[in-house]
C-alpha cells in the first residue's frame, strides 16, 4: 500500500514536471536548412560573426592536438608533418602533437567537455555528420591557402560544403582521395596475357578492365584450382559494394546526397548492379559473404588463393608484406628482391566496367563505366578548440603542397590537390579524374550515413549467400531484387525518420 | 479510482491531524528544533550533534539559495538558450542542466529527510528526558557507530556510491524517457519534456512495436533455454568429476576453470571468427565437400541461436560447475550409505538425494543467473552486430532487448526512445524478479540455518 | 551358488570397468570442447602471418614469437605495456575497495537487523536489474563535471562505487555463520567493530578470496566503460586496446589476450578452493 502511494506521487510529480516543462513551440525546429523558394542560399561573407574569432593572431605557446589517421601515423608521415610544422612555427612556441585518440576520436563526446582534440583528419562522411550539432566550425576559405590557390576540385569542396541558416559553409580543408581499388597479382596472369586477354591492344589486361573478361578468368582461374579464387572479396562492405548500383543509376540520397527523404538505391537499374554481384558471388567463395574475404586478403592474394580483391589502399601494404614473405619462403628471394617484386606485382586499379545490360552471363557488348563509392579525407577544426588561428595555422600548414605531397609519398595514397596530383603516379591521377568527373560517388555528407551502412551491407552479404541457395534463391529475378532494394531503401528510411 | 483518491485524501488528513497532536505535545526544544536545525539540541547541551544539524541548515540554504534552486529550475525548463560552439556563446546544455536538477532534487530530499530526522532525534531525546535519562553526548553517539550503529558506519559509503553511480543513472533515465533527447534533439540543441510520447510511439509507429514483442519473445525463450541449459550441464560435470573413480580431480577441473579465467571478450571474438563464412568450421565442411552453412549470416536464424545457447553454456558452465562442487561436498556422506543399505541403485540415489538438495540449495543463483542472461549483452553483440533482420526495427533476429537497446541508444542515437524501452523492460523484470525473489525460501527464511 | 555369485561380482567388476571407461572418455570430450578455443587461440598467437584468417582450418602453418615481440616494442600505436600497466592499477585499486566495500554492505546487511534492511535489500535488487549501458551517458556526464573524464581513478571509482550492489552470495555466506559465535565476544564487551575485524573477518576468508579475485578479474574484460572514459589511448585498459586492434592483426590480439589471460588463470588455480567454498556457502543462502 505504502508503495503505490509513493508511485502515485511520483507519478503526479513527473506528470506536473511534463506539464510545466511544455514548451508551445516545441516543434518549431532549430535546424533551418531547409531552403524554399523566397529564400537564397549565399556564401558566408569574410566578416560572418562566425569567423570572429579568426583574428590572424596566433596564439603563442599553445599546443595544437591533431587526430591522425593511423596508417599515417604507422608509416611515419604524423611524425614529419609534426617536426615540419614546429620547426615553421618555433617563434610563436606553438606546438602541434599526437592527440592519441585513436583515428575514430569521439569529438561529439569530448569536445563539448573539453577532452577533445582541436584538429581531426576524418573522411568527409565522419567530419560533416558533426555538422549538425555544430560539433566543427566553418573554415573561413578566404584564409586557406588551398582553396585560395584553387586546386581542390570543386566535387571535393562540396564534400565539405553544407548550408546552415542558409548560408553554404565550408567545415574542412581536404586532402586525400580515398576509394575502395581492385588489387590483383600481376605475375599471376597467364604468360601469354598479351596475345589473349588484351582484345584492345592497350596493355592493360582485360581482365581488370571489365568485369566479363574477369567473370570468364575466375571461371578459368578456379577450374584449374577449386581452392583458388580469381576475384572475391567481402560483399558485405557497402563501401565496395555501392558503386555497382551507382553505375546503373542508384543512388543514396536525393539532390546530390544531400536530401536524407529521398533514398534511391532502388532507383534507375540499381538492380543490375545487384544483380552482376550476385552472379559473381556464384564464382566467390563462401568468404564473400561476411567479413572473411576482406579479413583474409593478405595472405590469400599473397598464397594466390585471390587473384583479384577489392579492398582500400591502406591494405594494400599488408598484402605486399605477406607477399614479401611468400616471395622469400617459397622463391628463395633476399628481401630487397622480394620487397621490389611484390611492390611490383601488387597492382591496385579503378573497378572494371560493367556490361550495360548488367549481366555477366549474357553480357552486351557495350560496357559503362563503373562507378565507385569514395570519400575525401581532409582536416577540419573542432568548434572547442581553444586555439582557433594556430589551428588554422596548422590545417593551411598540412595541407599545403609541400605536405600534400609529402603524404603521397609517403603513404602513397591519392592526394586531392590538382597541382600534386599533376607530378603524381598513373592511379592517382586516375583517382583525381574520376572524382572530378563523379565515377567516383562521394559518400554524403550527412549523419543519416551512419544509418545506411548496416543494413545495406547485410542485404548485399545475403545477396551473397542467395547463389547457394539452389531453388530457394530469394534475388534470381530482376523482379524480386527490385522489391528487395525497395524494401532496403525504405527501411532504411525508416531507421533515419520512423522516430524523429 | 474514486476509492483510490479518498484514501489519499484520507491519508492526508490523517497525516495533518498527527502532525497537529504532534505539535501539541513536543515541548519547547522540539519546537525550537523545527525552526531551526539543531536549536533543540543545543538546548539539551547535546553540542557535538547541534553544531551538525546547524552546520547542515546552513550549508543546505547555502547551497539552494546559490545553486540549487537555480538547478531545480534547470530541470525545468531544460535550458533556455541554445549554445552555439560556432561564435563561442556558452548556451545551455540540457543534458547537463537535468543532471544538475536532478542532484539537486535529491539533496533537496535529503535536505527534507535530514530536517525530520532532527526533529525526531530531539523528540526521542525529550522523551528520553521526561524518563528522567540523560541526553546521550556526542562521544557516546561516536561509540554507537562502532557498535550498535556500526551498520551505519559500514554501509554509509556503499550506499553512497549506489546512490551516485546506480539510483541517479536509473532515474535519469527514467526523466529521458519522458523528453525528446536524442537524435536531432542532442545538445547544443535544447531539448525538452515532451511527456509520454515516446511510449506512444513505441507502440503506433511502423515496425517497433512489432520488433518489441518478437525480441521479447525471442529473450525470454533465450533467457529460460540457456539457463536451463547451463544449470543442467553444470551440475552434470559436477556430479561426473565429483565420482569416487575419476581420479586427479584437480586436472581435469583445469580445463573448465581456464575457460571461466578468460576475459569473455576474447573468447567471444575468437568463436566469431570460428563461425564466420571463411572460418575454420566451414573451411573443413567444405573440405569434406560440403557447402557452407549460414552460421551467423542473415539465414542462419536458428543456427545462430543455437551457437549462441552453446557458446554461453562453454562460458557459463565452469561457474556452474564450480558451485555445484561445493554444493555436493556439502551433502551428507551418511545419506548415501542409508540409500545403499536400502538397495538404491545410482539413478534413484541421485534422484532421490542429490538432485532434490542441489536443487534446493541453488534456487537463489538461478534467479540471478535467469536475470543476467535475460541481458546478456555480450553474446550477439559480438556474434552478429553487423547483421540486420527483415521485419525488425533496425536489429535482427537474435538480438535481445539489451542489444536492440544497445542499437536503438548507442548506435542511432535514439537515447529517449531507448529509455523508453528500457523502461518497460525494467518495470516487467523488475516486477517479476522481486515477486520471486520475495517468494523465495532465501528470502523468507534468512535464519533457518543459523 | 558360490559361481554364480563370482560371476556376478565379475559382472560387476567388468560393469564398473566399462563405467569408469564411459566416464573418462566423457570427461576427454569434454576437457576437450573447454581446452580447444583456448588452445586455438594459443597457438594463433604464435602465428607467424599475423592475421588469423590467413590460416587454412584452425591451426597456423608457420609459427614465431613476432607477434609477442612486436607487442612489447613496437608501442608507438599500440602501447600495450601501458595499457597493461594501467589495467593492473585498476584491478589492483578495485580488488581492494571493491572487496572491502562488498563485504562491509554484506555483512551489515547480514548481521544486523534495522529497520530499513529488508527495504534496501529490494531496492539492491531492482537496481542491480538495470541494463548498465543506459546509464552511462549519464555517468560520463557526471565525470566531466568532476574532472574525472580521462584518468584511471574515475573508472576506478565507478567501478568500486557499484560493487556493493552485487553483494548477495557474499551476504549468504555471512548468513551461515551461526549467532552463537558471536555472543561469547559480546559477553566480553567487545564492539560490534571489534567483532566484525577479529571474528567475522578471519572467518570469511574463503568468501573475501572469491570477492577479491572476481573483483581483480573484471577490469580485464570490462570494455564499454573503459572506452568512454578513457580517451587518450595511453590511458586505455588491455581489453579497450585488445578491441582496436584484433581486425587485421589477430596475432597480436591472441598475443595480447593470452598474455593477460595467464595471470587470472594462474590466480583462479591457486584459489580454486575458497572459491568453491565462499560460493558455496554464499549460494546456498543467497
Amino acid at each position: 500500500m505504502k508503495n503505490i502511494k509513493f508511485l502515485s506521487l511520483l507519478l503526479g510529480s513527473v506528470t506536473l514536471l511534463t506539464l510545466a516543462g511544455c514548451d508551445p513551440n516545441i516543434t518549431t525546429s532549430n535546424h533551418n536548412t531547409s531552403s524554399n523558394g523566397q529564400t537564397t542560399i549565399v556564401d558566408p561573407s569574410e566578416d560572418d560573426p562566425v569567423f570572429a574569432k579568426f583574428t590572424g593572431q596566433l596564439e603563442e605557446g599553445v599546443t595544437v592536438k591533431v587526430v591522425e589517421n593511423d596508417t599515417a601515423i604507422k608509416m611515419g608521415y604524423l611524425d614529419e608533418l609534426i617536426a615540419a610544422f614546429n620547426e615553421e612555427y618555433k617563434e610563436y612556441g606553438i606546438t602541434a602533437v599526437d592527440a592519441n585518440q585513436g583515428e575514430f576520436a569521439d569529438l561529439p563526446n569530448t569536445g563539448p567537455y573539453g577532452y577533445g582534440p582541436d584538429v581531426v583528419y576524418q573522411a568527409n562522411d565522419v567530419l560533416m555528420g558533426w555538422v549538425d550539432d555544430k560539433h566543427i566550425t566553418p573554415i573561413p576559405t578566404h584564409l586557406i591557402e588551398a582553396y585560395q590557390s584553387e586546386v581542390i576540385p570543386d566535387t571535393a569542396h562540396d564534400a565539405y560544403k553544407s548550408v546552415v541558416n542558409n548560408v553554404n559553409y565550408t567545415f574542412g580543408v581536404p586532402v586525400n582521395i580515398q576509394s575502395p581499388l581492385l588489387y590483383y597479382r600481376k605475375d599471376l596472369l597467364p604468360s601469354d596475357w598479351q596475345e589473349t586477354w588484351d582484345d584492345n591492344n592497350n596493355d592493360i589486361p582485360d581482365m581488370v578492365e571489365n568485369i566479363v573478361d574477369l567473370y570468364e578468368f575466375s571461371k578459368q582461374y578456379h577450374a584449374k584450382d577449386d581452392t583458388k579464387y580469381g576475384f572475391e572479396f567481402s560483399l558485405n562492405d557497402f563501401y565496395f559494394t555501392s558503386g555497382y548500383l551507382f553505375s546503373y543509376g542508384g543512388y543514396l540520397f536525393g539532390n546530390n546526397n544531400r536530401d536524407d527523404t529521398d533514398i534511391g538505391l532502388h532507383k534507375g537499374n540499381a538492380k543490375y548492379g545487384v544483380q552482376i554481384l550476385r552472379q559473381f558471388a556464384a564464382e566467390m567463395s563462401a568468404a564473400c559473404r561476411d567479413d572473411s574475404a576482406k579479413l583474409a586478403i593478405s595472405g590469400a592474394m599473397a598464397s594466390g588463393k585471390y587473384f583479384a580483391s577489392v579492398t582500400t589502399p591502406d591494405v594494400r601494404s599488408v598484402i605486399v608484406d605477406a607477399l614479401v614473405d611468400t616471395y622469400k619462403s617459397e622463391q628463395g628471394l633476399s628481401q630487397d628482391e622480394a620487397i621490389t617484386k611484390a611492390e611490383e606485382n601488387v597492382v591496385g586499379v579503378p573497378f572494371p566496367d560493367l556490361p550495360s545490360n548488367g549481366d555477366l552471363i549474357n553480357p552486351s557488348d557495350d560496357y559503362i563505366e563503373c562507378k565507385q563509392m569514395g570519400g575525401i579525407n581532409g582536416y577540419a577544426m573542432s568548434s572547442y578548440t581553444k586555439c582557433p588561428n594556430a589551428s588554422l595555422a596548422f590545417i593551411n600548414f598540412a595541407t599545403s603542397y609541400k605536405m600534400v605531397k609529402l603524404r603521397e609519398q609517403i603513404i602513397q595514397i591519392a592526394p586531392c590537390r590538382s597541382d600534386v596530383a599533376e607530378e603524381s603516379t598513373q592511379l592517382s591521377q586516375q583517382l583525381f579524374e574520376r572524382t572530378t568527373n563523379g565515377s567516383i560517388v562521394l559518400m554524403p555528407s550527412i549523419k543519416a550515413i551512419n544509418q545506411v551502412w548496416t543494413p545495406a551491407g547485410s542485404f548485399m552479404a545475403d545477396v551473397a549467400a542467395d547463389p547457394s541457395r539452389g531453388g530457394n534463391a530469394k534475388y534470381d529475378t530482376l523482379d524480386k531484387i527490385q522489391a528487395a532494394l525497395e524494401q532496403l531503401s525504405n527501411d532504411i528510411y525508416d531507421a533515419i525518420h520512423l522516430l524523429n | 479510482m474514486k476509492r483510490f483518491f479518498r484514501r489519499l485524501g484520507k491519508n492526508i488528513v490523517d497525516l495533518w491531524t498527527n502532525f497537529i497532536n504532534f505539535f501539541k505535545v513536543a515541548n519547547l526544544n522540539v519546537k525550537a528544533s523545527m525552526c531551526l536545525m539543531g536549536a533543540g539540541q543545543f538546548m539539551y547541551r547535546q553540542i557535538g550533534r547541534g553544531i551538525l544539524y546547524l552546520g547542515i541548515e546552513i550549508l543546505g540554504i547555502l547551497f539552494f539559495s546559490i545553486y540549487g534552486f537555480q538547478w531545480l529550475v534547470g530541470l525545468i525548463t531544460l535550458g533556455t538558450v541554445e549554445a552555439d560552439p560556432w561564435t563561442g556563446l556558452e548556451g545551455d546544455n540540457s543534458v547537463i542542466f537535468m543532471l544538475l536538477g536532478l542532484m539537486s532534487l535529491v539533496l533537496l530530499i535529503l535536505f527534507i529527510a535530514l530536517y525530520i530526522l532532527n526533529v525526531r532525534d530531539v523528540y526521542n531525546t525529550s522523551k528520553l528526558v521526561l524518563r528522567g535519562e540523560k541526553p546521550k553526548t556526542f562521544k557516546q553517539d561516536l561509540k554507537d557507530l562502532l557498535d550498535k550503529k556500526f551498520y551505519k558506519t559500514v554501509l554509509f559509503l556503499p550506499i553512497l556510491g549506489t546512490i551516485i553511480f546506480s539510483l541517479l543513472p536509473i532515474v535519469f533515465m527514467i526523466l529521458i524517457a519522458f523528453t525528446n533527447y536524442g537524435e536531432p534533439y542532442i545538445p547544443p540543441v535544447l531539448v525538452d519534456w515532451i511527456g509520454l510520447e515516446n511510449f506512444i510511439k513505441v507502440f503506433s509507429i511502423g515496425d517497433i512495436g512489432p520488433t518489441f514483442f518478437k525480441i521479447l519473445g525471442w529473450n525470454i525463450l533465450w533467457a529460460i533455454a540457456t539457463t536451463l541449459l547451463n544449470y543442467v550441464l553444470g551440475l552434470l560435470l559436477a556430479i561426473l568429476l565429483n565420482k569416487k573413480i575419476v581420479k586427479g580431480k584437480f586436472f581435469w577441473r583445469l580445463f573448465p576453470i581456464l575457460a571461466y579465467a578468460i576475459p569473455g571478450f576474447i573468447t567471444l571474438t575468437a568463436f566469431k571468427f570460428m563461425f564466420s563464412q571463411g572460418g575454420p568450421i566451414n573451411f573443413y565442411i567444405e573440405q569434406a565437400g560440403g557447402s557452407a552453412l549460414p552460421f551467423l549470416t542473415k539465414d542462419g536464424t536458428w543456427w545462430a541461436r543455437l551457437i549462441g545457447l552453446l557458446i554461453n553454456a562453454w562460458l557459463t558452465v565452469p561457474s556452474v560447475m564450480l558451485l555445484a562442487t561445493g554444493i555436493l561436498s556439502n551433502i551428507n556422506n551418511d545419506l548415501y550409505e542409508a540409500a545403499k543399505i536400502d538397495g538404491a541403485g545410482a539413478f534413484r540415489q541421485f534422484k532421490d538425494i542429490t538432485l532434490p538438495f542441489v536443487v534446493f540449495a541453488t534456487t537463489p543463483t538461478l534467479i540471478t543467473s535467469f536475470i543476467g542472461n535475460f541481458n546478456n549483452f555480450g553474446v550477439f553483440y559480438f556474434l552478429r552486430s553487423d547483421v540486420t533482420s527483415n521485419g525488425y526495427f533496425v536489429s535482427n533476429d537474435t538480438d535481445l532487448l539489451i542489444n536492440w537497446l544497445y542499437r536503438l541508444s548507442i548506435d542511432n542515437k535514439y537515447y529517449s526512445i531507448g529509455a523508453a524501452i528500457s523502461l518497460i523492460i525494467f518495470i516487467i523484470t523488475s516486477a517479476i524478479s522481486l515477486i520471486i525473489y520475495i517468494k523465495s525460501p532465501a528470502y523468507k527464511k534468512e535464519d533457518t540455518f543459523r | 551358488m558360490r559361481s554364480f555369485s563370482n560371476s556376478k561380482t565379475m559382472n560387476r567388476k567388468v560393469k564398473k570397468v566399462l563405467v569408469a571407461i564411459a566416464i573418462y572418455c566423457i570427461l576427454i570430450v569434454i576437457c576437450g570442447v573447454f581446452f580447444f578455443p583456448c588452445l586455438w587461440l594459443i597457438l594463433s598467437s604464435f602465428s607467424s602471418t599475423g592475421s588469423l584468417y590467413d590460416i587454412e582450418g584452425f591451426f597456423p602453418s608457420s609459427f614465431s614469437f613476432d607477434a609477442f615481440i612486436k607487442l612489447f616494442t613496437d608501442t608507438s600505436q599500440y602501447n600495450y605495456p601501458m595499457w597493461l600497466l594501467n589495467t593492473l592499477i585498476i584491478a589492483i585499486c578495485n580488488c581492494i575497495l571493491s572487496t572491502l566495500l562488498i563485504i562491509g554492505t554484506a555483512y551489515a546487511i547480514s548481521y544486523f537487523q534495522f529497520k530499513a534492511r529488508k527495504s534496501l535489500m529490494k531496492g539492491a535488487l531492482v537496481l542491480s536489474m538495470f541494463p548498465s549501458f543506459m546509464g552511462m551517458t549519464v555517468i560520463y556526464i557526471l565525470m566531466t563535471q568532476f574532472n574525472f573524464v580521462n584518468n584511471i581513478w574515475g573508472l576506478i571509482l565507478i567501478y568500486s562505487c557499484t560493487a556493493p550492489l552485487g553483494y548477495l552470495v557474499q551476504k549468504g555466506f555471512f548468513d551461515t555463520i551461526p549467532q552463537s559465535i558471536y555472543e561469547a565476544a559480546k559477553i566480553d564487551g567487545a564492539t560490534n567493530a571489534r567483532i566484525f575485524t577479529t571474528i567475522t573477518l578471519p572467518l570469511a576468508k574463503p568468501i573475501i578470496v572469491y570477492t577479491a579475485l572476481t573483483s581483480f578479474a573484471w577490469p580485464w574484460s570490462d570494455f564499454i566503460l573503459p572506452k568512454l572514459l578513457l580517451i587518450n589511448k595511453d590511458n586505455w585498459t588491455v581489453a579497450v586496446g585488445l578491441m582496436q586492434l584484433q581486425q587485421n592483426e589477430f596475432a597480436r590480439f591472441a598475443a595480447g589476450s593470452v598474455f593477460i589471460a595467464i595471470p587470472i588463470v594462474i590466480l583462479y588455480f591457486f584459489l580454486v578452493k575458497y572459491m568453491v567454498n565462499g560460493m558455496t556457502s554464499g549460494a546456498v543462502k543467497g
